[in-house]
Protein backbone atom coordinates (compact mmCIF):
# COMPACT_ATOMS: atom_id res chain seq x y z
CA UNK A 1 0.00 0.00 0.00
CA UNK A 2 2.74 2.07 0.84
CA UNK A 3 5.00 1.69 -2.12
CA UNK A 4 1.32 2.45 -4.18
CA UNK A 5 1.19 5.76 -2.46
CA UNK A 6 5.12 6.47 -3.41
CA UNK A 7 3.83 5.41 -6.95
CA UNK A 8 0.96 8.08 -7.09
CA UNK A 9 2.91 11.21 -5.85
CA UNK A 10 6.03 10.32 -8.43
CA UNK A 11 3.49 10.19 -11.23
CA UNK A 12 1.70 13.72 -9.65
CA UNK A 13 5.17 15.27 -8.98
CA UNK A 14 5.99 14.52 -12.76
CA UNK A 15 2.65 15.51 -14.09
CA UNK A 16 3.43 18.58 -12.62
CA UNK A 17 7.18 18.90 -13.94
CA UNK A 18 5.43 18.74 -17.29
CA UNK A 19 3.17 21.50 -16.89
CA UNK A 20 5.47 23.97 -15.36
CA UNK A 21 8.07 22.82 -18.12
CA UNK A 22 5.21 23.47 -20.62
CA UNK A 23 4.14 26.58 -19.32
CA UNK A 24 7.77 28.40 -18.82
CA UNK A 25 8.34 27.30 -22.54
CA UNK A 26 4.93 28.93 -23.82
CA UNK A 27 5.26 31.56 -21.95
CA UNK A 28 8.80 32.30 -23.36
CA UNK A 29 7.48 31.75 -26.97
CA UNK A 30 4.73 34.37 -25.93
CA UNK A 31 7.25 36.74 -25.42
CA UNK A 32 8.88 36.13 -28.52
CA UNK A 33 6.43 36.41 -30.52
CA UNK A 34 5.10 39.46 -29.16
CA UNK A 35 8.65 40.95 -29.35
CA UNK A 36 8.00 40.32 -32.82
CA UNK A 37 10.50 37.88 -33.71
CA UNK A 38 9.23 35.60 -36.00
CA UNK A 39 10.61 32.57 -35.13
CA UNK A 40 14.38 31.70 -34.13
CA UNK A 41 14.64 29.96 -37.11
CA UNK A 42 17.35 31.22 -39.67
CA UNK A 43 15.07 31.38 -42.88
CA UNK A 44 12.63 33.80 -41.11
CA UNK A 45 15.11 36.15 -39.29
CA UNK A 46 17.17 36.49 -42.69
CA UNK A 47 13.89 37.79 -44.30
CA UNK A 48 12.95 40.34 -41.14
CA UNK A 49 16.67 41.61 -41.36
CA UNK A 50 16.25 41.90 -45.12
CA UNK A 51 13.06 43.80 -44.31
CA UNK A 52 14.80 45.72 -41.69
CA UNK A 53 17.20 46.58 -43.94
CA UNK A 54 14.61 48.00 -46.45
CA UNK A 55 13.00 49.99 -43.45
CA UNK A 56 16.66 51.64 -42.98
CA UNK A 57 16.91 52.58 -46.22
CA UNK A 58 13.63 54.08 -47.01
CA UNK A 59 14.85 55.95 -43.60
CA UNK A 60 17.66 57.14 -44.80
CA UNK A 61 15.61 58.49 -47.86
CA UNK A 62 13.37 60.14 -45.80
CA UNK A 63 16.26 62.03 -43.63
CA UNK A 64 17.85 63.12 -46.68
CA UNK A 65 14.20 64.64 -47.67
CA UNK A 66 13.96 66.40 -44.88
CA UNK A 67 17.24 67.98 -44.50
CA UNK A 68 17.09 69.47 -47.93
CA UNK A 69 13.58 70.67 -47.06
CA UNK A 70 14.86 72.23 -44.07
CA UNK A 71 17.90 73.82 -46.35
CA UNK A 72 15.09 74.75 -48.32
CA UNK A 73 13.20 76.61 -45.03
CA UNK A 74 16.23 78.39 -44.00
CA UNK A 75 16.72 79.93 -47.58
CA UNK A 76 13.28 81.09 -47.20
CA UNK A 77 13.29 82.63 -43.90
CA UNK A 78 16.43 84.27 -44.50
CA UNK A 79 15.00 86.28 -47.53
CA UNK A 80 14.04 88.87 -44.82
CA UNK A 81 16.47 91.17 -43.12
CA UNK A 82 20.18 91.47 -44.08
CA UNK A 83 21.29 89.80 -40.96
CA UNK A 84 19.52 86.63 -41.24
CA UNK A 85 20.67 86.25 -44.80
CA UNK A 86 24.08 86.60 -43.14
CA UNK A 87 23.27 84.08 -40.65
CA UNK A 88 22.10 81.92 -43.21
CA UNK A 89 25.37 82.00 -44.86
CA UNK A 90 27.16 80.87 -42.68
CA UNK A 91 24.86 78.30 -41.81
CA UNK A 92 24.74 76.83 -45.38
CA UNK A 93 28.92 77.19 -45.53
CA UNK A 94 28.63 75.21 -42.12
CA UNK A 95 26.34 72.34 -43.96
CA UNK A 96 28.35 72.05 -46.91
CA UNK A 97 31.89 71.75 -44.58
CA UNK A 98 29.84 68.87 -41.94
CA UNK A 99 28.67 67.11 -44.89
CA UNK A 100 25.04 67.41 -44.88
CA UNK A 101 24.23 68.68 -48.22
CA UNK A 102 24.11 66.68 -51.17
CA UNK A 103 26.79 68.35 -53.16
CA UNK A 104 28.02 68.30 -57.14
CA UNK A 105 31.13 69.31 -59.12
CA UNK A 106 33.76 68.26 -61.19
CA UNK A 107 35.97 65.43 -59.64
CA UNK A 108 37.34 61.57 -60.32
CA UNK A 109 35.98 58.59 -60.16
CA UNK A 110 38.56 55.82 -58.31
CA UNK A 111 37.20 52.17 -58.32
CA UNK A 112 39.47 49.68 -56.10
CA UNK A 113 38.58 45.88 -56.28
CA UNK A 114 39.79 42.75 -55.20
CA UNK A 115 42.25 41.04 -57.74
CA UNK A 116 40.71 38.41 -59.67
CA UNK A 117 44.40 36.60 -59.72
CA UNK A 118 44.25 32.93 -57.42
CA UNK A 119 47.35 31.99 -56.90
CA UNK A 120 48.14 28.55 -57.25
CA UNK A 121 47.90 26.79 -53.66
CA UNK A 122 51.36 26.41 -52.12
CA UNK A 123 53.28 29.00 -54.72
CA UNK A 124 55.49 31.45 -53.59
CA UNK A 125 52.55 34.00 -54.30
CA UNK A 126 49.79 32.68 -52.42
CA UNK A 127 51.98 33.59 -49.17
CA UNK A 128 51.51 37.24 -50.41
CA UNK A 129 47.40 36.80 -50.96
CA UNK A 130 46.99 39.77 -48.79
CA UNK A 131 48.64 42.00 -51.68
CA UNK A 132 45.28 40.92 -53.99
CA UNK A 133 42.68 42.18 -51.74
CA UNK A 134 41.50 45.82 -51.06
CA UNK A 135 41.63 46.38 -47.08
CA UNK A 136 40.46 49.17 -45.22
CA UNK A 137 44.02 51.02 -44.85
CA UNK A 138 44.23 51.21 -48.49
CA UNK A 139 40.73 52.90 -48.43
CA UNK A 140 41.91 55.28 -45.44
CA UNK A 141 45.45 55.73 -47.36
CA UNK A 142 43.55 57.37 -50.42
CA UNK A 143 40.90 59.12 -48.63
CA UNK A 144 44.29 61.15 -46.66
CA UNK A 145 45.58 61.59 -50.27
CA UNK A 146 42.23 62.99 -51.71
CA UNK A 147 42.19 65.24 -49.19
CA UNK A 148 45.73 66.17 -49.04
CA UNK A 149 44.69 67.06 -52.98
CA UNK A 150 42.45 69.04 -52.03
CA UNK A 151 39.39 67.05 -52.30
CA UNK A 152 36.27 68.86 -51.15
CA UNK A 153 33.63 65.92 -50.74
CA UNK A 154 34.35 62.46 -50.63
CA UNK A 155 32.14 59.27 -50.74
CA UNK A 156 32.82 55.79 -50.82
CA UNK A 157 29.76 53.25 -52.36
CA UNK A 158 27.74 56.11 -51.88
CA UNK A 159 28.36 57.06 -47.65
CA UNK A 160 29.78 60.55 -47.70
CA UNK A 161 32.75 60.73 -45.64
CA UNK A 162 32.54 63.34 -42.86
CA UNK A 163 34.29 64.43 -40.05
CA UNK A 164 33.37 61.79 -38.00
CA UNK A 165 33.38 58.77 -40.48
CA UNK A 166 35.72 55.50 -39.62
CA UNK A 167 36.69 53.27 -42.41
CA UNK A 168 37.54 49.76 -40.84
CA UNK A 169 37.83 46.20 -41.88
CA UNK A 170 35.75 43.78 -39.54
CA UNK A 171 36.57 40.23 -41.40
CA UNK A 172 35.67 39.69 -44.61
CA UNK A 173 34.16 43.71 -44.74
CA UNK A 174 34.80 46.81 -44.10
CA UNK A 175 32.50 49.46 -42.61
CA UNK A 176 31.91 52.61 -43.53
CA UNK A 177 29.67 54.30 -41.15
CA UNK A 178 28.45 51.50 -39.96
CA UNK A 179 28.06 50.58 -43.27
CA UNK A 180 29.02 46.89 -44.57
CA UNK A 181 30.96 47.01 -47.91
CA UNK A 182 32.75 44.65 -49.90
CA UNK A 183 35.25 45.00 -53.04
CA UNK A 184 34.55 46.66 -55.59
CA UNK A 185 35.00 50.25 -53.75
CA UNK A 186 33.62 53.18 -55.89
CA UNK A 187 35.38 56.33 -54.13
CA UNK A 188 33.75 59.60 -55.89
CA UNK A 189 36.11 62.89 -55.05
CA UNK A 190 34.79 66.61 -55.70
CA UNK A 191 38.01 68.37 -56.74
CA UNK A 192 40.17 69.36 -59.51
CA UNK A 193 40.79 65.70 -61.47
CA UNK A 194 43.96 66.73 -62.48
CA UNK A 195 45.12 67.41 -58.93
CA UNK A 196 43.28 64.94 -57.71
CA UNK A 197 44.32 62.12 -60.29
CA UNK A 198 48.09 63.28 -59.89
CA UNK A 199 47.99 62.68 -56.00
CA UNK A 200 46.51 59.02 -56.82
CA UNK A 201 49.45 58.47 -59.75
CA UNK A 202 52.20 59.51 -57.88
CA UNK A 203 54.72 57.20 -58.03
CA UNK A 204 55.62 55.02 -55.23
CA UNK A 205 52.11 56.72 -53.77
CA UNK A 206 49.26 55.32 -52.09
CA UNK A 207 48.32 53.02 -54.97
CA UNK A 208 51.59 51.79 -56.23
CA UNK A 209 51.45 48.67 -54.70
CA UNK A 210 48.39 47.66 -55.52
CA UNK A 211 48.87 48.65 -58.78
CA UNK A 212 52.29 46.32 -58.93
CA UNK A 213 50.26 43.40 -57.90
CA UNK A 214 47.80 43.68 -59.96
CA UNK A 215 46.74 46.45 -62.45
CA UNK A 216 43.16 45.56 -62.90
CA UNK A 217 42.71 46.06 -59.55
CA UNK A 218 42.45 49.90 -60.16
CA UNK A 219 40.93 52.21 -62.17
CA UNK A 220 40.24 56.08 -61.99
CA UNK A 221 38.78 58.57 -64.20
CA UNK A 222 38.48 62.08 -64.52
CA UNK A 223 34.68 63.22 -64.44
CA UNK A 224 33.13 66.58 -65.43
CA UNK A 225 30.16 66.50 -63.22
CA UNK A 226 30.49 64.82 -59.63
CA UNK A 227 27.72 63.96 -57.90
CA UNK A 228 27.88 63.02 -54.09
CA UNK A 229 24.94 62.58 -51.55
CA UNK A 230 24.53 64.18 -47.99
CA UNK A 231 25.86 62.36 -45.38
CA UNK A 232 22.65 60.70 -43.67
CA UNK A 233 23.92 59.19 -39.89
CA UNK A 234 23.21 60.48 -36.83
CA UNK A 235 24.25 64.52 -35.90
CA UNK A 236 24.04 64.50 -32.62
CA UNK A 237 26.92 64.70 -30.03
CA UNK A 238 26.72 62.90 -27.13
CA UNK A 239 29.60 63.78 -25.04
CA UNK A 240 31.43 67.38 -26.52
CA UNK A 241 29.50 70.22 -25.75
CA UNK A 242 30.80 73.85 -27.11
CA UNK A 243 32.85 76.03 -24.26
CA UNK A 244 30.89 79.50 -23.16
CA UNK A 245 32.73 82.25 -25.65
CA UNK A 246 34.03 84.25 -22.11
CA UNK A 247 36.03 80.99 -20.96
CA UNK A 248 37.39 80.34 -24.59
CA UNK A 249 41.10 80.23 -24.34
CA UNK A 250 43.00 83.31 -25.91
CA UNK B 1 -5.26 8.23 -12.42
CA UNK B 2 -6.57 10.75 -14.94
CA UNK B 3 -7.24 13.06 -12.29
CA UNK B 4 -4.02 13.20 -10.77
CA UNK B 5 -2.15 13.55 -14.32
CA UNK B 6 -4.76 16.41 -14.94
CA UNK B 7 -4.46 17.86 -11.82
CA UNK B 8 -0.74 17.54 -11.78
CA UNK B 9 -0.69 19.21 -14.95
CA UNK B 10 -2.81 22.19 -14.45
CA UNK B 11 -1.06 23.02 -11.17
CA UNK B 12 2.18 23.12 -13.35
CA UNK B 13 0.89 25.33 -15.84
CA UNK B 14 -0.04 27.76 -13.03
CA UNK B 15 2.70 27.43 -11.12
CA UNK B 16 4.81 28.45 -14.13
CA UNK B 17 2.42 30.98 -15.45
CA UNK B 18 1.87 32.51 -11.76
CA UNK B 19 4.20 32.08 -9.62
CA UNK B 20 7.72 30.77 -11.47
CA UNK B 21 9.23 33.94 -13.47
CA UNK B 22 11.81 32.65 -15.05
CA UNK B 23 13.66 34.73 -17.99
CA UNK B 24 14.85 32.25 -21.25
CA UNK B 25 16.61 33.61 -23.76
CA UNK B 26 15.14 34.06 -26.67
CA UNK B 27 17.88 31.20 -28.77
CA UNK B 28 16.92 28.42 -25.85
CA UNK B 29 12.99 29.16 -26.26
CA UNK B 30 12.68 26.07 -29.06
CA UNK B 31 14.74 23.63 -26.69
CA UNK B 32 12.47 24.29 -23.60
CA UNK B 33 9.57 23.44 -25.74
CA UNK B 34 11.21 20.85 -26.82
CA UNK B 35 12.27 19.20 -23.35
CA UNK B 36 8.51 20.35 -22.69
CA UNK B 37 7.43 17.80 -25.51
CA UNK B 38 9.73 15.29 -23.97
CA UNK B 39 8.63 15.36 -20.73
CA UNK B 40 4.60 15.31 -21.89
CA UNK B 41 5.62 11.92 -23.84
CA UNK B 42 7.47 10.62 -20.79
CA UNK B 43 4.09 11.22 -18.51
CA UNK B 44 1.35 9.90 -21.24
CA UNK B 45 4.03 6.60 -21.20
CA UNK B 46 3.88 6.28 -17.27
CA UNK B 47 0.10 6.59 -17.31
CA UNK B 48 -0.19 3.66 -19.92
CA UNK B 49 2.33 1.69 -18.03
CA UNK B 50 0.46 2.37 -15.10
CA UNK B 51 -2.82 1.24 -16.43
CA UNK B 52 -1.07 -1.84 -17.76
CA UNK B 53 0.54 -2.75 -14.34
CA UNK B 54 3.99 -2.34 -14.52
CA UNK B 55 4.44 1.16 -13.76
CA UNK B 56 8.16 1.66 -12.52
CA UNK B 57 8.89 4.89 -10.90
CA UNK B 58 12.80 4.28 -11.29
CA UNK B 59 11.93 3.94 -14.91
CA UNK B 60 9.58 6.59 -15.04
CA UNK B 61 11.36 9.21 -13.34
CA UNK B 62 14.99 8.26 -15.78
CA UNK B 63 12.91 8.70 -18.95
CA UNK B 64 11.46 11.53 -18.02
CA UNK B 65 15.09 13.49 -16.98
CA UNK B 66 16.62 11.60 -19.98
CA UNK B 67 14.18 12.25 -22.86
CA UNK B 68 14.00 16.05 -22.08
CA UNK B 69 17.86 16.20 -22.54
CA UNK B 70 18.13 14.25 -25.92
CA UNK B 71 15.51 16.11 -27.39
CA UNK B 72 17.00 19.62 -26.29
CA UNK B 73 20.74 18.12 -27.38
CA UNK B 74 19.06 17.22 -30.46
CA UNK B 75 17.76 20.44 -31.34
CA UNK B 76 21.14 22.13 -30.17
CA UNK B 77 23.31 19.91 -32.17
CA UNK B 78 20.86 20.19 -35.04
CA UNK B 79 21.04 23.94 -35.44
CA UNK B 80 24.92 23.77 -34.78
CA UNK B 81 25.15 21.58 -38.14
CA UNK B 82 22.52 23.03 -39.86
CA UNK B 83 20.64 20.24 -40.02
CA UNK B 84 16.63 20.21 -38.40
CA UNK B 85 17.49 17.18 -36.32
CA UNK B 86 14.65 18.62 -33.97
CA UNK B 87 12.71 16.98 -36.20
CA UNK B 88 13.91 13.53 -34.76
CA UNK B 89 12.97 14.39 -31.50
CA UNK B 90 9.02 15.93 -32.50
CA UNK B 91 8.40 12.67 -34.92
CA UNK B 92 9.38 10.52 -32.49
CA UNK B 93 8.00 11.54 -29.48
CA UNK B 94 4.78 12.96 -31.55
CA UNK B 95 4.54 9.43 -32.73
CA UNK B 96 4.75 7.77 -29.44
CA UNK B 97 2.30 10.23 -27.73
CA UNK B 98 -0.23 9.36 -30.40
CA UNK B 99 0.30 5.61 -29.81
CA UNK B 100 0.68 5.66 -25.96
CA UNK B 101 -3.21 7.67 -26.08
CA UNK B 102 -4.56 5.52 -28.52
CA UNK B 103 -3.88 2.81 -25.97
CA UNK B 104 -5.15 4.42 -22.86
CA UNK B 105 -8.23 5.58 -24.80
CA UNK B 106 -8.85 1.97 -25.29
CA UNK B 107 -8.41 0.62 -21.82
CA UNK B 108 -10.95 3.22 -21.06
CA UNK B 109 -13.30 2.47 -23.45
CA UNK B 110 -12.87 -1.40 -22.84
CA UNK B 111 -13.74 -0.68 -18.86
CA UNK B 112 -16.79 1.23 -20.32
CA UNK B 113 -18.39 -1.37 -21.93
CA UNK B 114 -17.33 -4.08 -19.44
CA UNK B 115 -19.18 -1.93 -16.91
CA UNK B 116 -22.24 -1.46 -19.19
CA UNK B 117 -22.39 -4.87 -20.17
CA UNK B 118 -22.05 -5.87 -16.58
CA UNK B 119 -24.89 -3.65 -16.16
Amino acid sequence: MENKRVQWLIFFVIWLVVGALLGIALKAQFRLHTAELPSTRLPELARAYVQEKRTVQAMENEIRQLRQKMTELENALATGTKQTKVLNDSLQAAKMLAGLVEVEGPGIELILRDSERRPAPGSTESLLIDLYIIHDYDLLRVVNELRQAGAEAIAINGQRLVATSAIRCVGPVIYINDIKMASPFVIHAIGDPNTLLGALKTPGGVLSDIIDADPKMVEMHARDRVRIPAYTGSTQFRFAKPVPSEEVTK
Amino acid sequence: MIAIGMLGLLLGLLLAYLLLDIPIPAEWASYLSLAALAGLDTAFGGWRAALEGRFHPDVFVSGFIVNALLASLLAYLGDRMGVDLFLAAVVTLGGRMFLNLSIIRRYYLNQWSLRRSRG
